[in-house]
């Protein structure tokens, strides 16, 4: 094989999306944070400061404020962050990575606060973290919801519980009980009537769709009253049950929902005790 | 633009929310259709040949737009370069269904609306603000 080929195969990068992610970086979603940091370089040892930007699980560094393009990014997921000591670098904290011969990040703040706020920010980073809780609300917002319902019912004593008689201002989809398990198959048949589906955009939907498809969780929109521009998003996907996927999903192999939201509830707990712990 | 490839490489091993073999063609004139293993991890969608360990590639699923093409086939265009479609085929409708489903829900954008959705209406029902409890709620990718 010519020398040149081999060598290729030797180097071969995995491909990215790269100006894709480029402009995630300087698109108008908001950034989680953003501010200078020092950062320790890539091949030489010397700290530069880089202007950073945080979104989501992303931590993208550019040269300058103003820069167009960053310089670089470092995927956050499965990270941890901790503080260290630094000869050179006060305020220092590090990134570093489980995998083998994982590179360890050294980025230090311009003082005690910032790299306080900066750590806080770096280790919610995660796509699980953000996961955790939207279910959690998810979650509150099912009770929350039950209760208001119930009340409802207490106050209107001779009407039926099923249908709410209070001029078509609400639409319950189905009363049926607590949450079914749902299992998508609703939501994929109205999907198909959607030509496109935008998820960084302003987030149009038919109204067929907001009306909490096949969730039969009895939740209540308000149809009127709060204009066009809001409309609640779908909900956010479940967990397949074991034959839905080839792969297990990212949580404990469990296929019944309420032992796996009673997985995350304590996860959730055990996050926030390290909250206040940390307060 | 540097990225931490290695790490990327790793959590491409993770477990996925979801993984098949599909069709896959680039974006580029010339592209063809190949047969590839996709998965979809987190808010990325990593896709190898068939027979080997490491990627070929990832697609970041942040400002992306993602559109059924036919029966069995869906696009992935980024809002910087709308024209430029990476296609899938898929083995069924249903299967074609469902990963739309999940790449479209698969975003960190997604997740935040829904929070701030889910926040405001617990709000509104209790008067209560749940991120008060794990005391994020000044966080400005909360607002």
């Amino acid at each position: 094989m010519p020398p040149s080929l081999r060598r290729s195969a030797a180097l071969r990068v995995m491909k990215l999306n790269e100006r894709s992610v480029a402009h995630y970086a300087t698109c108008n979603s908001p950034p989680d944070k953003t501010g200078f940091l020092w950062k320790k370089g890539e091949r030489n040892p010397t700290y530069h400061r880089r202007w950073c930007v945080l979104k989501g699980n992303m931590l993208f560094y550019f040269e300058e404020r103003d820069s167009r393009e960053p310089v670089g990014v470092i995927v956050l997921e499965g990270c941890t962050v901790e503080l260290c000591d630094s000869e050179s670098e006060e305020f220092a904290f590090a990134i570093r990575f489980d995998c083998a011969r994982a590179r360890i990040y050294k980025l230090a703040a311009e003082n005690q606060v910032a790299m306080e706020s900066w750590v806080k920010a770096l280790s919610r980073a995660t796509f699980d973290y953000m996961r955790l809780l939207v279910r959690e609300l998810e979650r509150q917002l099912e009770e929350a919801q039950q209760v208001a319902l119930s009340q409802q019912a207490k106050n209107k004593p001779k009407k039926s519980q099923v249908q709410g008689g209070n001029g078509g201002r609400s639409k319950p989809t189905s009363l049926q009980g607590p949450l079914t398990q749902p299992t998508g198959s609703p939501e994929e048949g109205l999907l198909s009537l959607i030509p496109g589906k935008e998820n960084g955009v302003s987030w149009n939907k038919p109204a067929g769709l907001s009306n909490g498809v096949g969730e039969g969780s009895g939740v209540v929109w308000e149809a009127e009253g709060r204009g066009d521009s809001v409309r609640p998003p779908p909900i956010p996907p479940r967990r397949k049950t074991p034959g839905g996927s080839l792969e297990d999903p990212v949580s404990p192999g469990t296929g019944c929902f309420s032992k796996l939201h009673d997985w995350y509830g304590k996860e959730v707990a055990e996050l926030r005790v390290e909250w206040l712990q940390g307060q | 633009m540097r990225f931490n490839e290695k790490e990327l490489i790793f959590l491409s091993r993770q477990p996925s929310e979801r993984a098949a073999e599909l069709g896959m063609r680039g974006p580029k004139k010339g592209d063809v259709m190949k047969r590839r293993l996709v998965k979809l991890i987190v808010n990325f969608l990593f896709y190898f040949r068939t027979d080997e360990e490491e990627p070929v590639g990832a697609l970041l699923l942040e400002q992306c737009r993602v559109e059924r093409e036919d029966d069995m086939a869906f696009s992935i265009a980024f809002l910087d370069e709308a024209e430029r479609k990476y296609l899938f085929e898929c083995d069924s409708q249903e299967q074609c269904l469902e990963w739309i489903d999940a790449i479209i829900k698969a975003s960190y954008e997604f997740m935040r609306k829904n929070l701030i959705f889910y926040r405001s209406e617990i709000h509104r029902l209790t008067g209560k603000d749940p991120l008060e409890q794990y005391g994020i709620s000044d966080e400005t990718r909360f607002q």
